[in-house]
């Protein structure tokens, strides 16, 4: 009878450290989580929003690199394309003709372009403006509060990001990386029927 | 701690040997029968279960470790890792190859680490059982010779034996012994026992061991180390984007980071000024103003060296600092194109090039070529044969030095860049030989290209912020495994037992005491004490009969 007691004893060990191994190990793939988001062409850094699982966008007042003060909430009611950028990383010079185009293109249909400068100073942000022919106005970031507060709802995870925000301030659309004027123009088609007038 | 797992180690020889005597009974097979995939499993089990096996995993886990202080890591020192590419290219793929860059995220690690975790829970798990079966069972009966136990004394009382049983009882019972008495009364006898604690010791350290493991486990796994400069001054909120560098755990994401943000408000260094350590520093105080989480209330706080600020679950310490030399360069077309303190890195680490630092300017805007520097500050300058070299780490008489290029900065597209190197490879040097300035001072490029102005300099500071969940518990499980580990060495196990026969006047009383395990010694004291109690005891309750009477 001990024998037998002995034996489960070790049964129940061996059972209970085989469930722990499994559970280390699941737990190295169980991280994808639900599908309220799809991709632009197959690109898992460009992403739609589904009505209804739109972010929130946090709202922010920042100076401009003119040095007026700029509100995102004053854009409400109009379709926003939020650029995170700076005069610094590679990609976002890479993108910025891109964007340049694309805001030409677009503002005359209402659609508003803002950028955020990250991690820049005046200086060298102006230059850049210059560079590329950049006509729209960008906030200065560079202590990357906005971004930290547009982290908490949207997975930024360096610069440039894009992110389009709806008539009603919700994330519609975000590149995480460069974007191309195809991407843009996608989200921009989609955000609703109204916004695709370029 | 060979010691500690021996006297009964885990249910290997013991278990087995029982198996194997009940199998043939049990199932009435042979005994010679070939051994089947059950019966592998179950000897695999037991040789890793075993102590011997316990203590090679622990030491091939100490030896794991060995390449990863060796050898530059990736998590750790990514630059050194390249640097090993460079200067062994032939051994570097091997090495990689063997997980030897990244050592504590090799699957052999990694299998070092459960097999141990598996042979540890196979050790714990029957021995708890047995301890909780082994602390409801009564000591064993009192033999029936105790003068011939390793510790045993005799001696004549007056009470009769019942009673002489029952004052022995009492003085044991004082001494938290557990008791056995015997069935009748007539009998006279009692067992006593004592130092359980020994195997909860035991059992405390292997459980702790289990905990330091999985402690680790969940840092590696939940926590994460960045690193950010910080010009004095600047702002930053702790945020990828706003990080300079990220380690992850397994399972930590970037929503893991402390949504905190930090400012510079003034950073000082202290330097010893004379004698043989002169230009070593003294102290570094890094006075910062912070918010916990987003639209929190502000606090400030000084950093120093092994001072780190705590803010929500995270540490934020103070790990290097240096210049940032101010420039403002103008392009061809009398645009600033560039006005920013601009972090140089110090040449040598240690305080042996009393902070000559190197760092590059780049612009990428300048019209109509790029503009680019390369560029030494020193803090206190001297000339030393035509090179500016640094006498002392304060800035006392600060300079740079530069090399001005013009071109392609290659920074309009291709991959990202190191804000800290210039690829020249587009560019053409304007400049023969290196330009010194004084604050204040410009050096007008040749060509019309520009004016480049150092306008001063400001401090940086360098921050690690590193949160691992695993810290706190690892610390508990280690003095616990400590405590469990003390506890089994001067815990033990011993049995005492008395036995009081008619004879003389009242009664002869027997004592006898064995330890079971005695490594230490010590018990013979003991039992001399116990002994001398008793007898003692002996005589208080007679005298106190006497007095009745």
């Amino acid at each position: 009878m001990f024998r037998t007691k002995r034996r489960t004893v070790a049964l129940v060990a061996a059972v209970s450290t085989g469930a722990l191994l499994l559970v280390v190990l699941l737990a190295g793939w169980a991280t994808s989580g639900s599908r309220s988001v799809a991709d632009i062409d197959g690109n898992p850094n460009a992403v739609l929003y589904a009505v209804g699982h739109r972010p929130t966008a946090p709202g922010f007042t920042a100076t401009t690199l003119t040095g007026s003060r700029l509100s995102l909430s004053s854009y409400r009611g109009r379709v926003v394309v939020l650029n995170f950028w700076g005069s610094w990383c590679v990609p976002c010079r890479e993108e910025a003709p891109a964007l340049a185009v694309a805001a030409q293109q677009y503002q005359p249909a209402g659609v508003a372009f803002v950028g955020v400068d990250v991690r820049d100073t005046t200086a060298s942000a102006e230059a850049f403006v210059r560079s590329f022919g950049i006509t729209y106005p960008s906030v200065t970031d560079a202590s990357s509060q906005i971004t930290l507060d547009f982290t908490a709802v949207v997975p930024i995870a360096g610069t440039p990001t894009t992110l389009v925000i709806d008539r009603t301030g919700h994330i519609a659309g975000a590149v995480f990386g460069t974007v191309t004027y195809e991407e843009l123009t996608t989200i921009l088609n989609r955000v609703d029927g109204k916004a695709a007038a370029g | 701690m060979t010691d500690v797992r021996a006297p009964e180690a885990g249910p290997s020889p013991a278990a087995g040997q029982d198996d194997r005597q009940a199998a043939p009974a049990g199932t009435g097979r042979p005994a010679g029968r070939a051994y089947g995939i059950a019966d592998w499993l179950k000897w695999g089990w037991r040789q890793l279960t075993s102590m011997r096996i316990a203590l090679v995993l622990l030491f091939l886990l100490a030896l794991g470790t060995v390449p990863g202080s060796m050898l530059p890591q990736e998590g750790a020192d990514p630059a050194g890792v390249q640097q090993y590419y460079t200067s062994h290219p032939a051994l570097a793929p091997l090495l990689n190859h063997l997980g030897l860059f990244n050592v504590f995220a090799a699957p052999w690690f990694a299998a070092i680490y459960l097999l141990l975790f598996a042979s540890l829970v196979g050790c714990v798990v029957p021995r708890t059982f047995r301890l909780a079966g082994s602390a409801r069972t009564l000591p064993p009966r009192a033999p029936r010779h105790l003068t011939r136990l390793p510790h045993s004394a005799e001696y004549g009382t007056a009470l009769p034996p019942d009673q002489a049983v029952e004052v022995a009882a009492a003085v044991l019972s004082g001494h938290g012994f557990r008791l056995r008495r015997c069935d009748a009364p007539a009998d006279g006898w009692v067992s006593a026992e004592k130092g359980y604690l020994r195997e909860v010791g035991n059992l405390l350290f292997h459980l702790a061991l289990l905990g330091v493991l999985v402690s680790v486990a969940l840092g590696g796994l939940f926590g994460y180390k960045t690193d950010r400069l910080l010009v004095q001054g600047d702002t930053f909120a702790d945020t990828a984007s706003a990080l300079d560098e990220i380690h992850l755990g397994r399972l930590a994401t970037d929503a893991d980071l402390a949504p905190f943000t930090i400012t510079l408000n003034h950073f000082s260094a202290s330097y010893i000024t004379s004698g043989s350590q002169r230009g070593q520093p003294l102290s570094y105080d890094a006075q910062i103003s912070y918010t916990a989480h987003p639209g929190g209330p502000a606090r400030t706080d000084n950093l120093e060296v092994n001072h780190p600020l705590s803010v929500d679950a995270a540490k934020v310490y103070l790990i290097g600092h240096g210049y940032a030399p101010v420039f403002r360069v103008t392009d061809a077309r009398g645009q600033v194109v560039y006005d920013a303190p601009t972090p140089f890195i110090a040449a040598s680490s240690g305080s042996s090039g009393n902070l000559l630092s190197e760092g590059v300017v780049k612009v990428p805007d300048a019209q109509p070529d790029q503009l680019g520097f390369s560029g030494v500050f020193v803090p206190t300058a001297i000339d030393v044969g035509g090179t500016l070299e640094s006498a002392f780490p304060a800035a006392d008489y600060p300079a740079v030095s530069l090399i001005a290029y013009a071109g392609n900065l290659g920074m309009d597209s291709g991959p990202p860049q190191s804000v800290y190197a210039l690829d020249t490879a587009g560019m053409r040097r304007l400049t023969a030989d290196p330009q010194s300035l004084l604050p204040g001072q410009s050096l007008k490029l040749p060509g019309g290209q520009g004016t480049i102005t150092f306008t001063g300099y400001v401090p940086w500071v360098s921050l690690a912020i590193t949160h691992d969940p695993g810290q706190v518990p690892a610390l508990a499980c280690g003095i616990a495994a400590l405590g469990g580990l003390l506890l089994s060495f001067m815990v033990r196990r011993r049995r005492v037992f008395v036995r009081a026969r008619p004879g003389g006047p009242g009664s002869t009383v027997q004592v006898g005491g064995l330890a079971r395990t005695d490594a230490s010694g010590g018990f013979e004291a003991e039992f001399a004490s116990l002994a001398a109690e008793l007898r003692s005891a002996h005589d208080r309750a007679v005298h106190a009969q006497h007095e009745e009477e």
